[in-house]
């Protein structure tokens, strides 16, 4: 396959329509897509615990539209078959048809649901037209969990070949490929990347940090969106600055036996979710570290904050954000940020993979307002707060950056605007991308940035230079 | 007609009870055994306490009142009120639950009663409405969500004109055969349609606990369907 547009056609078996795909796939199915769909989705019926939800669901969605109008896809396209529950229903409908007893009875009246190829090519459309985002999940007056169905949608489609390539390739490299990430850092990458971020820092803070490398028995193990290394050396250099302030720096460590946090079976594939999961705790054991540290990544720190419990057993190691961990440095004083280096006007955006659940939201908020003079929160905020547009993994498929820009994001792009402010927080790897991008796309005025970029600039580093003497040699460079 | 009535209040009404009961019951066993069998242990890392506040949440759902769906949640909300206390606390229907269950119930005032009633018929010819004309409800809409919201308002219409004569075209006997008859039909489609939202409210709602994956399915799947050989 060579990755072009025609590569990603196949031929449907019914009515011999040739099917566009609306994304790359590697190795499309092109025969009996209906048998191997219901045989997919018996085997994880089977194996998993989703018979209970989707006998619930089947019987009690109210078809309401309360999920519409919290949906930032559908406000965007105003389209039915954007509606949360329209997509849940595709699922539902031939999950009732094809595995309940009712659903056998009453196909035995004449007419009724059929899972044909067209249905089908609305769940691979549809579901990753949709951000996971479970913004519709907190209207819905059932609960019902619609981020939840579109994830074992992409499943069940995931298991008979339909899946983005750019997450199929990326999981491939990280389970079975030599370097074990996402984005094929080698070891020798990561090992100068510390070490060019270490002179970085000489540079610009004063002090000569060498980064912990598969240092034994250390309290945290750092894992980041690897991605971070290659793009995002502020963030890191942030985070580095808060460890040595806080005078932990011989509490963590990075291991070169895995170093990626990013965890796609969250979007796709509980087989992979557990298998990534496994693959990160058995670095922590490798190294006899004691809790898992989650640098600036939604999804990498909902991965690991609420699976590690459940596929880690025995080694269910604690999970900490890096965002927990900066606050209680600072609540203890045990590091300080001058208020009188960031001036400008800063708003934040709640990645909803740490925020819809309410884990992480008024945290990166006490922060910010101890050293930003002009916070001002976007609306709405918090757990109800909009998705960037790129969430679900949908960051990763470029071939769908117009639909990113033009829906999924375009509600995000007008709160942005209308806080006018001049920097953005987006803790977040993958928002990171998607919400650079949209400022580009609609020409807002405000720089994207991780939380820890700020706290960069605004930190106390013992020993090193002032925050003031920082600040003039970085207006410097700008000039 | 008397003999039909007597039948309808009698051994018809505690049969199509029972349908209910027991159909509600066996969603409840089923989804309990299912999560026990199914989670286990896993049960105890679910976000117990998280689940509840948002169940609870519910009760009032103040602020879950955003734009674009105010008028329509606001009706569907306040017609729980009129659908759960008239057949529940009116004076006559506390009768049949004696009777049968044994139970006696406080009675509400008929005038309370009735202006229940007339809300509640209000609140259901507007939600039809907002199905028939709103395109975006229309959209989602099934045959059914026309047809229980019917199914819903003939009780009350049929109940209402029973005892108020002066508005009632019909026969009393024959009005209070399709008020119990209505009813009874209600009692047997609520175990088989969303109307079993009574129960399955706060199974929805823990969502937080089906994400509590179960280790190894990943593993079993995929060798079910490629062999043991399986590679992403």
């Amino acid at each position: 396959m060579d990755g072009s547009i025609n590569s990603a056609t196949a031929v449907s078996t019914k009515n011999s329509k040739t099917v566009k795909y609306p994304y790359y796939i590697e190795d499309p199915v092109t025969e009996n897509r209906v048998a191997r769909f219901l045989e997919a989705f018996a085997a994880v019926v089977k194996y998993s615990d989703y018979k209970p939800l989707l006998d619930s669901y089947c019987t009690s969605t109210a078809k309401c539209n309360r999920c519409a109008v919290a949906c930032p896809v559908f406000l965007a396209t105003g389209d039915p078959k954007d509606i949360p529950c329209y997509r849940t229903n595709l699922l539902l409908e031939t999950y009732r048809r094809y595995f309940t007893i009712g659903g056998w009875l009453k196909s035995r009246f004449g007419g009724g649901f059929e899972l044909t190829d067209e249905i089908i090519d609305e769940m691979l459309d549809g579901f990753y037209r949709c951000t996971a985002c479970r913004r519709c999940t907190r209207e819905c007056p059932m609960g019902v969990d619609h981020g939840l169905i579109t994830h074992l949608g992409r499943y069940i489609l995931s298991l008979i070949g339909i899946v983005p390539k750019a997450l199929q390739v990326s999981v491939r490299e990280q389970l079975e490929g030599e370097t074990r990430n996402t984005s094929k850092v080698p070891k020798a990458a990561l090992l100068n990347t510390l070490e060019f971020l270490s002179d970085e820092m000489e540079e610009s803070l004063g002090v000569k940090l060498q980064f912990p490398v598969d240092e034994p028995g250390r309290d945290y193990v750092f894992f980041c969106a690897v991605s971070d290394y290659l793009m995002e050396p502020e963030t890191l250099m942030g985070n580095a600055a808060v460890l040595y302030a806080a005078g932990d720096w011989d509490r963590w460590t990075i291991g070169t036996g895995n170093y990626d946090g990013i965890n796609y079976g969250l979007f796709y594939s509980d087989w992979h979710l557990e298998n990534i999961i496994k693959q990160l705790i058995s670095e922590v054991t490798r190294l006899n570290g004691k809790s898992i540290l989650i640098g600036e990544c939604g999804h990498a720190s909902r991965s690991a904050h609420d699976f590690v419990p459940v596929f880690g057993g025995k080694e269910a190691y604690p999970v900490t954000n890096f965002m927990e961990y900066t606050l209680d440095c600072i609540r203890k004083g045990k590091i300080t940020l001058d208020p009188d280096i960031v001036t400008e006007r800063v708003t934040y955006h709640d990645p909803c993979n740490i925020a819809r659940s309410g884990w992480i939201v008024d945290q990166p908020r006490e922060i910010l307002r101890s050293f930003v003079k002009d916070f001002v929160d976007m609306k709405p905020a918090g757990q109800d707060n909009f998705c960037c547009g790129g969430g679900g993994g949908l960051v990763s498929v470029d071939e769908i950056h117009e639909f990113r820009m033009s829906v999924g994001g375009r509600v995000k792009a007008e709160q942005l605007r209308k806080t006018g402010a001049s920097i953005c927080i987006a803790p977040c790897a993958n928002c990171k991308k998607q919400l650079k991008e949209l400022v580009e796309y609609y020409e807002i005025p405000c720089r994207v940035m991780g939380l820890h970029d700020l706290i960069l600039r605004a930190i106390q580093i013992p020993g090193g230079k002032s925050t003031a003497e920082r600040k003039e040699e970085a207006a410097m460079l700008e000039i | 007609m008397e003999q039909w009535i007597e039948f309808a209040k009698g051994p018809l009404f505690a049969f199509t009870f029972l349908i209910m009961i027991l159909g509600l019951a066996r969603l409840v066993v089923i989804q309990i055994f299912s999560l026990i069998t199914g989670k286990g242990r896993r049960l105890r890392n679910a976000p117990w306490r998280k689940i509840i506040a948002d169940a609870a949440s519910w009760v009032v759902p103040v602020k879950h009142l955003i734009p674009g769906t105010k008028i329509f949640s606001t009706l569907s909300y306040l017609f729980h009120i009129g659908v759960l206390l008239v057949p529940l606390f009116l004076a006559d229907h506390i009768v049949l639950w004696e009777g049968f269950l044994g139970i006696n119930l406080p009675a509400i005032g008929y005038g309370v009663a009735d202006s229940l009633t007339l809300f509640t018929i209000f609140c259901v010819i507007i939600m039809f409405s907002f199905r028939l004309f709103s395109r975006r409800l229309r959209s989602m809409s099934r045959h059914a969500d026309y047809g229980l919201l019917i199914a819903v308002i003939i009780p009350f219409i049929s109940g209402y004109l029973a005892t108020h004569p002066s508005y009632n075209p019909f026969p009393w006997d024959v009005m209070m055969l399709i008020h119990l008859l209505s009813a009874e039909l209600l009692f047997v489609l609520i175990p088989f349609t969303k109307l079993a939202h009574i129960v399955l409210f706060f199974f929805d709602r823990i969502s937080g606990l089906h994400w509590q994956l179960r280790p190894g399915a990943g593993d079993k799947v995929a060798e079910e369907l490629y062999g043991k050989e399986a590679r992403v």
